[in-house]
């Protein structure tokens, strides 16, 4: 049955025994044994099962060790399997069959990380009727959770759960009734995995790559700049454990993209920071990009690996084997070298000095001519200038243009985009939401153009390297030869596509959003109709 | 999805114990079951505590104007679900005969369920008629209990014949020794000699044993009150025989 969950809170041990008094003494009720379970919660970092409306949970207890996939609404159960070890990290890693394929989806690259454990003390209690057959379970739970590795408990909501029979809903509506009406409790939506989470001082979905800030209007440009810088500080800090213990891609991914978003918006927010700080910090932070680089490359040719393989004819699938090998060995060679360098005394500092500064009141003197004026009317300037020079760049290109030119473009593309994302709470959704997307279209299609190349270049630099480095049969280089081929018909596809992309974005009707929301004249972003 | 009918034209050779202490093992095992108790006298029903009766009359559900799906109740074990039995199945025969293919009709009814369930167990009226013709054309496999006497060895190949005569080809014929008593000659030498002439007979014999009566007693399968018992751990031997012939 699927519906929402049947739950009622419940206080102190006292109650308990008052509710089981109050059930018994009304319906015909049997009690089982009592049992103990423990659960421990399974996401992604960035909660990619919750968004997907799901819940993983590893339930041991007595001569049972279950791996349960939730329904996140209601608890029902979508598949069960026994478990004989450990959870697997990655959906690669289970066997094929439903489970996998229900996860594999939500769950793309990402590893599955212990969350939150919960232990729970279960007495389970079944209505009968007049054949003695079992109507509905009722479960008393005591319970009690943890951070997943501490050695705490801390203590949580206790738990009455009706689990209907199928065929038999009367009788929950009655009991329902009874315990709401009568007994006095309060019912309660939320799932395990939640209330556990709200008793250890955590909330479901609390980290989060996307950008998500909410500003005002009148904000001063200072403190608008410094809720984004700190915003990304904690994003790059956030990822990195999970970047040295080389967890899944996505935490250096994450990271990354924390630090170019750092080093646009130093350079796009202007004026806000004196010139030499503003400088100082941009080029500390290309720094990162710099040391990161070469692990997230090989970390996309294995994220892709996969495509590659299933581009060739199966006949020359198994070639690649070495080139799998080689980006494998490379990879954790290059991971140790980055360990290496975000745990040097230097990486430190400059986290340290980072957040140190933006937390510390500008002083006179320190800051940019900006800095005081309100963000609406230097994120409209910025966003329009921005988006002008877009719309010239991309003007100007045609057939014949150099790759040059599209780089360029691409390069102010995301400038516009990283814009739009800091600034988006200014303007109305609804507004905002369609340029953004028609950008991003736009966007792809440029980093295709791009980046086929560049993978292209790179496959050829590694079968270089591969020579160098040993015996690489011909047949593996022939297949990757292969690659180079289809990468760039691929690169040429997307050059011939991007007349429409570019189209969609310099279409009247964006545009004239672009100059409704941005263009001179317009004072402040809110007067224009957004939602608060 | 696997179907598995337990029939025999003769009455009384163990069937409903057979099918509802399978079907205990299969949920038991991890298979999401169900039980079909097609038999009017609703005895598989009462094992499971559960009122043989079909909500709306069964002329409805087996015309596919109900689904199954609403009409299931759920037994006091995980994984183990039932279809009641209804007094009208009496007159299934009737019923079948105004549908518009009445050899396949149950079939149809069970397709739905496909996503639900992975063994449906049929526990199946005796004698043969058009519900009968329409478990051997719906099941997957056929779990004929057969009482070691050459009386139940005549009925055996009565089925045998029906089922050449009708060109029921897919169905997998899984006879077994039922009631087994090893004090009788009879039976001993009907263990020996009837596997020489039908193969298919699966090796694991379920003796006679009070065990099985006391279902009826507790109104719950075997393996819930007493797994150790030689009846139990007989039924558990004949349904890993049961799993490995659907699985080759």
């Amino acid at each position: 049955m699927t519906g929402h969950l049947r739950q009622f809170q419940l206080g102190d041990t006292e109650t308990i025994e008052e509710v089981l008094t109050a059930l018994t003494s009304r319906f015909p009720i049997a009690t089982e044994l009592e049992k103990t379970f423990r659960h421990l919660f399974f996401d992604s970092f960035d909660w990619r099962l919750y968004q997907a409306g799901m819940q993983l949970d590893e339930v041991s207890g007595r001569d049972l060790h279950h791996l349960v996939l939730r329904n996140l609404a209601d608890d029902s159960p979508y598949e069960t399997a026994r478990l004989e070890g450990e959870v697997a990290r990655f959906a690669r890693d289970y066997p094929p069959g439903l489970l996998r394929e229900r996860i594999t989806e939500p769950l793309q690259m990402r590893t599955l990380l212990p969350i939150v454990e919960v232990r729970s003390r279960v007495v389970c209690l079944k209505l009968l009727d007049r054949e003695e057959k079992t109507v509905l379970r009722l479960q008393l739970e005591e319970n009690r959770a943890k951070p997943h590795g501490r050695a705490e408990y801390l203590p949580m909501t206790h738990l009455l759960r009706l689990l209907p029979v199928r065929g038999y809903d009367k009788y929950l509506d009655q009991v329902s009734r009874f315990l709401s009406d009568k007994v006095g409790l309060l019912p309660q939506s939320q799932p395990l995995i939640a209330l556990s989470l709200a008793s250890i001082g955590r909330q479901p979905m609390d980290y989060s790559s996307k950008l998500d800030f909410i500003l005002h209007p009148e904000m001063s440009t200072d403190a608008v700049a410094r809720v984004i810088f700190t915003t990304l500080l904690d994003t790059i800090e956030q990822n990195l454990p999970g970047t040295r213990g080389d967890l899944d891609s996505e935490f250096l991914h994450d990271l990354r993209v924390a630090v170019r978003r750092t080093r646009s918006a130093l350079t796009q927010i202007k004026g806000v920071f004196s010139e030499a700080i503003t400088n100082e910090y941009k080029e500390r932070f290309a720094w990162i990009g710099q040391i990161t680089g070469p692990t997230r490359d090989l970390d996309v040719y294995l994220l892709g690996f996969d495509e590659y393989r299933k581009s060739l004819p199966e006949q020359f699938q198994a070639d690649l084997e070495p080139l799998h090998d080689f980006l494998v060995s490379h990879q954790k060679s290059e991971q140790q070298a980055l360990v290496r360098k975000i745990n040097s005394p230097h990486f430190h500092t400059l986290l340290k000095s980072w957040r140190t500064f933006l937390n510390s009141p500008s002083e006179p003197g320190s800051e940019g001519d900006h800095a005081q004026k309100p963000i609406s009317k230097v994120a409209r300037k910025r966003i329009y200038r921005t988006f002008r020079l877009v719309l010239e760049e991309g003007l100007a290109i045609h057939p014949h243009s150099q790759p040059e030119e599209l780089h360029e473009l691409r390069k102010s593309c995301k400038k516009l985009r990283y814009l739009l994302e800091f600034f988006q709470s200014l303007y109305p959704k609804e507004e905002i939401r369609p340029l953004i997307k028609t950008l991003k279209s736009l966007l792809d299609n440029l980093g295709d153009y791009q980046d086929l190349e560049v993978q292209a270049d790179k496959l050829r630099e590694f079968a270089h390297q591969m020579v160098e480095e040993g015996e690489v049969p011909a047949d593996t280089l022939l297949a990757m030869g292969m690659l180079v081929d289809g990468l760039l018909k691929r690169q040429q596809e997307a050059r011939v596509a991007f007349a429409d992309r570019f189209a969609c974005f310099a279409d009247p009707a964006p545009v004239e959003s672009y100059n409704k929301l941005f263009g001179p004249g317009k004072k402040s972003p809110k007067s224009a109709g957004a939602k608060s | 999805m696997r179907i598995i009918g337990v029939y025999n034209i003769k009455g009384g050779v163990g069937k409903t114990a057979a099918a509802v202490n399978l079907a205990y093992l299969s949920a038991e095992a991890g298979y999401r079951t169900l039980v079909w108790d097609l038999d009017p006298q609703g005895a598989a029903s009462y094992y499971f505590r559960i009122k043989p009766r079909v909500k709306g009359g069964g002329r409805k559900m087996i015309k596919g104007k109900r689904d199954l799906d609403e009409l299931i109740k759920g037994s006091d074990f995980d994984n183990l679900d039932l279809l009641p039995a209804d007094f009208s199945y009496r007159n299934m025969d009737l019923m079948l005969g105004e549908t518009k293919g009445p050899v396949k009709q149950l079939l149809k009814l069970m397709r739905p369920l496909s996503m639900e369930y992975d063994r449906i167990f049929l526990d199946c009226p005796p004698s043969i008629s058009l519900v009968s013709e329409n478990i051997f054309r719906a099941a997957d496999a056929l779990m004929v209990p057969t009482i070691p006497t050459t009386l139940s060895l005549r009925t055996y190949e009565q089925l045998v014949e029906f089922l050449d005569g009708h060109k029921v080809m897919d169905v997998k014929r899984m006879p077994f020794f039922s009631m087994l008593d090893r004090r009788k000659k009879m039976h001993l030498e009907m263990l020996e000699d009837l596997p020489k002439a039908y193969p298919e007979m699966l090796k694991t014999p379920i003796p006679y044993a009070s065990d099985v009566e006391r279902m009826g007693f507790h109104r719950a399968p075997l393996g819930s009150f007493a797994p150790r018992s030689p009846a139990g751990l007989a039924y558990a031997e004949l349904w890993k025989e049961l799993e490995a012939g659907l699985a080759a």
